[in-house]
């Protein structure tokens, strides 16, 4: 039995995560855990160190120091096995833009160890949920970014992978895209399936995610569950201001009291109309 | 756009001089920021150096024009005026289209954010984008020429200086419009491919004039008819019209002279009115980008694809077969180059004197090796960046569950597939352009071949990844190589050319072709062990140079 098919083995893990670009410390030793069926947010303001991280996490970029564990296996050492497991969408959405929609997921599936029929089956399933299968002769450099947000979703997950990563999904795509990449993503969720993913849309994350970890400064500062970040917050203001109502933070203000954010007050920039 | 400056009537207003004074500033921080880089650093030395050579061009031919100008009018020989001026049309415009790798690009697309007039914005684009060395080099001949026709004739000196303006803006506008109208061109796919397949086709036109005159060198051509068209004709073009209209001025014919400024003004105006149409499109928030269609209608439903099956071939390999050569059929460019050496036999073909059948660069039985001499030549392009035109698409390799030894694999099947159809072509061309190949230098040239492209693909495959470099579709001209990676391939085809030289030479003494076929075959199974054990490796090279890698190919525009 894999390590990854007992429950207490948890589905990402990292020790001491380091990578340094010169002399300065992208992610500083940051130890992260995600249990396997979570759905994982990963927030920072920016420059903060997720884009490094989920790099570091899927292979495209060597940590300087510490270790990664996915499924309870060693990336370093296990790079392909790690990889079959895995689905990723990255911050350049890895298309090949000379080929078409059908093709790249036929492609995907293919290269992620699928047999012709069901790489072939899967991808026109998957151009049908997307809603990509009305132009299968367009070249994917002629997709909007919307239709290639979708398409780099639906070759990530065409192989069923156990854990799903992605950075900033939502950037740049409108609503009924959205729409449809949630629908997926929740019913990834709902069949067991661990979702690692980084925005700034803060109000996504909080409708999709239980959990979340906090970078900041390449450092973790906070990770749990919306709830224990909130019960954190609340009790640390509560200790500053005892005796204060305690009302339900939305994430916004969770994440702007941890990263030390803070709102415009009406005497700055009076100048703006 | 909101045009929120209020309208004056000067050229210059406060505001956009300050406008104008911004964006100088910018490019000044630009530049300065991009010496913190080492890259950025020797892209400023090997900019010295390439100002260097261009201030020698500019200094020298302004003092020839300067003597040329001030020769041909104090010897009252004012014909000869547009032989002076032609050069300097041709350079500036021409230089720039034919080597696009030394002129500096400026997107004003980006200021449209901002509430620039109208004016301002033509003005920024004509300003910043006048900055490059043919219309800098091309401005210090014509002022050159001015300056030997004010010491020939000071009295003139005024209207010499109209003409020369009004030339200058002319060529300068002409210039500005073309690239404004090859950047439309070239901004989106199809006309993209149409423009480099006619980039090509001019390309080996260029290559047919050599040969074709020595074809018909000896024919006696009626060239002084055509001369004597082409100098009329000159007279109605913008060079000309300026030669006409100072040379005329000298000879006291003013009605013609200032007929030959005003036609001439008018192509100027012409050119104005060409740019500005660009322009004025631009303005008007136009999108040259990729943009997406409207949806057709829905397809009838969606044809289940399935990839391609290769029999004793794993099916990522496979996958990454069919990947590849879908590229290369869609790369209108690539695919062109391809039948370039049959295409290079044709030509050598046509230019055999008839007269001299044998007196071509080689003789008939040796077309099939050259011509596949040619072709390993010219896949060094193909082989030596392997992931050229994978673009964002280089980071699936390193996410994907394969091996770079697989994809790299699968990269060189498809070049050996190419090679074998490459080679067939020139078999076939050599058969019914000269005469079937010996079978003894079919032999020795596959076999020299199956020796060289085993080490080519290794070294190819190693400086794929060690050297990259992005292919960008949209830019014409520069789709240079790296450096390393062009001395690199040099020295290779060097060492590949030198080893089947020292073979043939020394099968030579030991009994004829077949020996050195023999010999090549023994070669070629120490060059293919090479090329499997760097193949093994290719994992972990690219495991190593993977940020790199991924930077390079994977980086915007």
């Amino acid at each position: 039995m894999l390590d990854w098919q007992r429950m207490d083995t948890p589905a990402i893990s990292t020790e001491n995560l380091t990578r340094r670009f010169g002399d300065f410390v992208a992610v500083d030793g940051i130890d992260l855990r995600v249990t396997p069926g979570q759905f994982f947010g990963f927030l920072g303001p920016n420059g903060a160190g997720k884009s490094t991280t989920i790099k570091m996490l899927t292979g495209l970029l060597a940590p300087s120091a510490g270790r990664i564990q996915i499924l309870g296996l060693d990336l370093d050492t296990n790079p392909i096995e790690v990889k079959r497991n895995i689905g990723v969408v990255p911050e350049g959405m890895a298309l090949f833009g000379r080929l078409t929609g059908p093709e790249y997921l036929n492609f995907a599936g293919r290269m992620y160890g699928l047999d012709r029929d069901t790489a072939a089956k899967r991808a026109t399933e998957l151009l049908e949920f997307m809603q990509l299968d009305r132009e299968p002769k367009k070249l994917i450099t002629d997709y909007s970014h919307g239709m290639q947000k979708k398409l780099a979703l639906a070759a990530a997950v065409i192989h069923g992978p156990k854990i799903l990563f992605l950075d900033e999904p939502f950037e740049g795509v409108d609503a009924i895209a959205s729409g449809t990449l949630k629908a997926m993503l929740q019913r990834m969720i709902a069949r067991g399936a661990t979702i690692f993913l980084t925005s700034h849309v803060l109000e996504i994350v909080e409708r999709l995610c239980s959990h979340l970890a906090i970078i900041h400064q390449g450092k973790l500062v906070a990770q749990g569950s919306l709830e224990e970040l909130r019960s954190g917050v609340q009790a640390r203001a509560g200790a500053d201001q005892a005796g204060g109502a305690k009302e339900k933070l939305a994430l916004e203000e969770i994440f702007l009291r941890i990263v030390g954010g803070s709102r415009m007050d009406d005497q700055e920039l009076s100048w703006l109309t | 756009m909101a045009d929120l400056t209020p309208a004056t009537s000067s050229l210059l207003t406060p505001k956009t001089r300050d406008q104008l004074g911004a964006i100088a500033n910018i490019r000044w921080s630009i530049f300065k920021n991009s010496l913190r880089t080492m890259r950025g650093r020797m892209e400023l030395v090997s900019w010295i150096f390439i100002a260097i050579w261009f201030a020698i061009l500019g200094v020298g031919g302004s003092l020839s024009l300067a003597l040329g100008t001030w020769f041909v009018i104090s010897h009252g020989r004012t014909e000869w005026l547009a032989a002076l001026f032609w050069p300097i049309f041709a350079y500036w415009i021409f230089f720039p289209v034919v080597a696009a790798a030394f002129t500096e690009t400026f997107d004003s697309a980006n200021l449209l954010r901002y509430p620039l007039r109208y004016r301002t914005f033509f003005l920024v684009n004509l300003i910043y984008g006048s900055l490059d060395v043919s219309t800098v080099v091309g401005t210090m001949w014509l002022f050159g020429a001015l300056a030997g026709a004010a010491v020939a004739a000071p009295v003139y000196a005024p209207w010499s200086l109209l003409v020369i303006l009004t030339f200058g803006a002319a060529n300068l506008l002409l210039i500005r419009a073309i690239f404004a109208w090859i950047d439309r061109w070239l901004a989106q796919r199809r006309t993209r491919e149409i423009m480099g397949i006619l980039f090509f086709v001019t390309m080996i036109s260029f290559q047919m004039v050599g040969p074709m005159m020595a074809r018909f060198g000896g024919h006696r051509v009626q060239l002084p008819v055509y001369l004597t068209q082409a100098v009329t004709v000159q007279k109605f073009l913008p060079a000309g019209l300026a030669a006409e209209a100072m040379g005329r001025a000298l000879g006291g014919e003013w009605l013609l002279a200032f007929g030959a400024l005003l036609l001439l003004a008018a192509y100027a105006s012409l050119f104005l009115f060409i740019l500005n149409a660009r322009m004025r499109a631009q303005y008007a928030g136009e999108n040259l980008g990729e943009a997406a269609p409207r949806e057709q209608k829905p397809a009838a439903g969606t044809v289940p694809l399935s990839g391609w099956s290769l029999p004793g071939i794993s099916g990522p390999v496979a996958a990454m077969v069919e990947k590849e050569t879908r590229y290369l059929l869609r790369s209108g460019q690539t695919l062109f180059t391809l039948f370039m050496p049959a295409v290079i036999l044709v030509i050598f073909r046509v230019s055999t004197n008839p007269a001299r059948p044998h007196g071509g660069g080689f003789g008939p039985a040796l077309a099939f090796p050259f011509g596949v001499g040619y072709m390993l030549l010219l896949l060094s392009n193909l082989l030596y960046n392997n992931f050229a035109n994978d673009s964002a698409g280089i980071q699936f390799y390193f996410l994907a569950p394969v091996r770079m030894q697989d994809v790299l694999l699968a990269k060189n099947i498809v070049h050996g597939g190419v090679l074998v159809l490459e080679v067939a072509l020139i078999w076939i061309a050599t058969r019914i352009l000269y005469q079937p190949p010996d079978r003894a230098l079919i032999a020795v040239t596959i076999a020299a071949l199956l020796c060289a492209a085993p080490l080519d693909f290794s070294v190819g495959n190693i400086l794929s990844i060690y050297s990259p470099k992005k292919h960008d579709f949209g830019k014409i001209g520069r789709q240079r190589a790296s450096g390393t990676t062009v001395l690199v391939s040099m020295g290779v085809l060097i060492v590949i050319a030198g080893v089947v030289a020292a073979t043939i030479l020394l099968s030579h003494f030991l009994g004829g072709l077949w020996v050195a076929t023999a010999m090549f075959v023994g070669l070629s199974a120490v060059s293919f062990i090479v090329y499997r054990i760097l193949l093994g490796r290719a994992n972990q090279f690219a495991l190593r140079r993977r940020e790199e890698l991924i930077a390079e190919i994977a980086k915007a525009g």
